[in-house]
């Protein structure tokens, strides 16, 4: 370099006092020697060459004042370099590289985003009133709170106690349902099926994913996934059962991959962990994505009957309820069996009656069968 | 191909790629032949494209300019530089009475496709009259476009972008990021978009609105407001006329919460556009007042003061967080 500027002393110190020079302009100097002590607001700094070289010119004496940036030395037989600019400094990139990553106008999660809509005047009014305004829908013109709203809202509040706004997997149920029941077509059908030929100790929950296998493959129109918006059908070879599990934080349904390629014991197995993460509230998003029908046995609980809701973009549910003990009619004799109440939901968007009856019969054929059957 | 390269020569790249495509690109200023401008924006330009269409002018603005728009209404592309933005005063006249309004006045008979580049802002330790931010002065001149990138690769997009513009394009260079980092450009020749934001960071608590140089504060402060667990939006501006309101307020109408940052003096600045936009549009969204992180209305200091003037990151940091605790 031609010119060593007073470098950055550190903490932001913009200048220092010339003490002594340790150096004669004509003299030859090498890396590191020591130049010149200063003084700083906080020290006595003694500052080393940059480089070897002749000493051409020493700028200031004793006692002067230099500010961080101006000339201290200038080395003889030197060009100045090229700072790409005839006025100030331009600081000059670190080594390396990086990659620009930007998104062309706006961010996807702002395109979608939906906020609060309310005046500052609102918003000072809710939190004098202590009203939450995200438990509160606006009346205003562009679906906007207004004053009376939350007028309204903290009278409720004094009235019958604060409101308390739906979270997690509840506020995720109410979504879904309030979803399912604007879009599909749904009807029930109902039937029992015969236990009369099971063995004492047979697995209800295993019998039942067992014959849901079987029913898709006959009936492949249940097993799929239905777009209403683009009318237009998904139909799947593996089935994936949702499984509807019950628990005091609200309703999860964890995904049972491929049931119908897997052994009762690895099935039993999996279905064991996805249960045990659902009440440890350790299961991943990713095993609650992706059932192709589900599966609602209330039976454990209490209930015959039920109208099982589909969740988009599903086309079928069924539920089971308890297993009671009845009189039939055998060869015109009454016998007492044990009979499980099914419901079975479709959409009919997608499928037929038929379609659905044919689906609930081969279910029931495939339940009734002797377990040593089964496979 | 690849280059890892600064901005300043991202513009060069740009510059050369533009001339290589059309004969018609022509570029004058001073300086810009031989010495390859003050900053070295043109370097090479002269011996690669010839006296003809890399033209050194005398020291005279207003002449650069008046040359560029008579150059442009007869079908050339010019690419002006003007040495600081300092100097663009004496361009004025040229720029706001016939390039802004030639094709108003003509009524659409002629056009005016010129580039008029200028380095600006703060932070090189140069005297005031190099250092200012005056870029609301160009914004509000109604037919003109206003474009300042921040980074090299939207730098060589941005500036085929304005060149490929039927209307006179004032292209802001903020200098002191001119060689701040490297990054890899792909010189394809692609434009980028010269009406839009662009969306740096994605986030959900605050938005950080910048352009220019202070975008490399903004990202700092946002990713110190992420080691804190607060994740702010940055979007850079790039286009301070006509501005992408759309996307601004989308943002704004997600987050709730806005800081504005810009070098230039606070009172009538770019950002007191970009809050009343947000104010009249977005006012039902808005969770806290917006807030503004500027320069002082004041001129642009010495050097030995210029970063007092100059916003930092802990000056955006403070304001985020002012903004986030409002309730």
């Amino acid at each position: 370099m031609k010119y060593f500027k007073l470098p950055d002393l550190g903490e932001g110190l913009p200048e220092a006092d010339i003490l002594e020079w340790h150096i004669q302009e004509g003299d030859q100097v090498t890396t590191d020697q020591v130049l010149v002590s200063v003084e700083t607001a906080k020290a006595i700094i003694e500052i080393p060459s940059p480089q070897d070289g002749e000493i051409a010119h020493l700028f200031g004496q004793a006692g002067d004042t230099i500010h961080t940036g101006e000339p201290l030395i200038e080395f003889a037989n030197e060009e100045q370099e090229d700072t790409g600019t005839v006025v100030g400094e331009i600081s000059a990139a670190e080594p390396g590289t990086s990659k620009d990553s930007f998104i062309i106008g706006a961010a996807p999660s702002s395109r979608n985003h939906q906020q609060v809509q309310a005046t500052p005047a609102v918003r000072a009014l809710a939190q004098r009133l202590q009203v939450d305004l995200n438990s509160i829908s606006g009346t205003g013109q562009s679906g906007h709170i207004t004053p009376d709203d939350v007028q309204k809202a903290a009278d409720m509040n004094r009235l019958h106690g604060p409101v308390e706004p739906l979270k997690g997997v509840r506020k995720q149920m109410a979504r879904t349902m309030s979803q399912s029941h604007a879009e599909v077509v749904p009807v029930t059908l109902f039937e029992d099926a015969d236990l009369h030929s099971w063995p004492a100790d047979s697995d209800i929950t295993m019998r039942l994913i067992q014959a849901i296998a079987y029913a898709c493959a006959e009936v492949p129109i249940l097993n799929s996934w239905f777009d209403g918006q683009s009318m237009a059908l998904r139909q799947h070879e593996a089935t994936h059962l949702g499984v509807a599990v019950d628990t005091d934080k609200g309703l999860f349904v964890p995904v049972l991959r491929d049931i119908g390629t897997r052994t009762t014991d690895d099935l039993r197995t999996g279905l064991e962990c996805l249960r045990t993460d659902v009440r440890n509230r350790t299961i991943p998003a990713s095993e609650l994505q992706g059932a192709t029908i589900t599966l609602s046995n209330f039976g454990t609980l209490a209930g015959r009957y039920a109208t099982p809701i589909i969740v988009p973009p599903q086309v079928a549910i069924l539920g089971a309820g308890v297993v009671r003990e009845h009189p039939v009619a055998v060869n015109g004799q009454l016998e007492i069996h044990r009979l499980m109440p099914l419901s079975l939901t479709f959409d009919h968007r997608v499928a037929t009656g038929g379609e659905a009856a044919r689906f609930l019969a081969a279910l029931i054929k495939q339940l009734e069968q002797p377990f040593d059957e089964q496979l | 191909m690849s280059h890892n390269i600064t901005m300043v020569e991202a513009v060069n790249l740009a510059l050369k790629r533009a001339m290589h495509n059309s004969e018609d690109v022509v570029v004058l200023g001073e300086d810009v032949g031989p010495n390859g401008g003050v900053f070295r924006a043109t370097v090479d330009l002269r011996d690669e494209f010839g006296p003809r269409r890399v033209l050194d002018t005398p020291l005279a603005e207003a002449m650069i300019a008046g040359l560029s728009i008579g150059m442009a209404a007869q079908g050339l592309k010019p690419v002006a530089e003007i040495q600081f933005m300092g100097f663009i005063f004496p361009t004025l006249e040229q720029i706001m009475c016939h390039a802004a309004r030639l094709r108003n006045r003509t009524r659409g008979r002629l056009s005016c496709p010129m580039v008029l580049r200028a380095p600006f802002g703060g932070g090189i330790h140069a005297p005031e009259h190099h250092s200012e931010s005056t870029e609301a002065l160009l914004a509000h001149i109604p037919g003109l476009r206003v474009v300042i990138p921040s980074s090299p690769a939207r730098a060589y997009g941005l500036l085929l972008a304005a060149i490929e513009c039927p209307d006179p394009v004032i292209f802001l260079e903020p200098k002191r990021i001119y060689r701040a980092s490297k990054q890899a450009v792909e010189d394809n020749g692609i434009a980028l978009p010269l009406d839009t934001c662009f969306t740096l960071r994605e986030g959900s608590d605050i938005t950080l609105i910048s352009w220019g140089a202070m975008i490399t504060e903004t990202l700092q402060a946002a990713d110190q407001l992420a080691s804190q667990g607060i994740s702010a939006e940055v979007i850079d501006v790039a286009s301070v006329s006509p501005l992408d309101s759309e996307t601004l307020l989308a943002s704004v109408q997600k987050t709730g919460r806005c800081v504005i940052i810009h070098e230039a003096p606070r009172s009538g600045g770019v950002g007191a556009e970009i809050s009343a936009i947000l104010a009249e549009k977005g006012l039902l969204a808005l969770q806290a007042p917006i807030a503004r992180v500027t320069g002082y209305d004041t001129v642009m200091p010495y050097y030995r003061l210029e970063q007092h003037y100059l916003p930092n990151t802990q000056d955006i940091l403070e304001s985020a967080q002012q903004t986030l605790s409002f309730s």
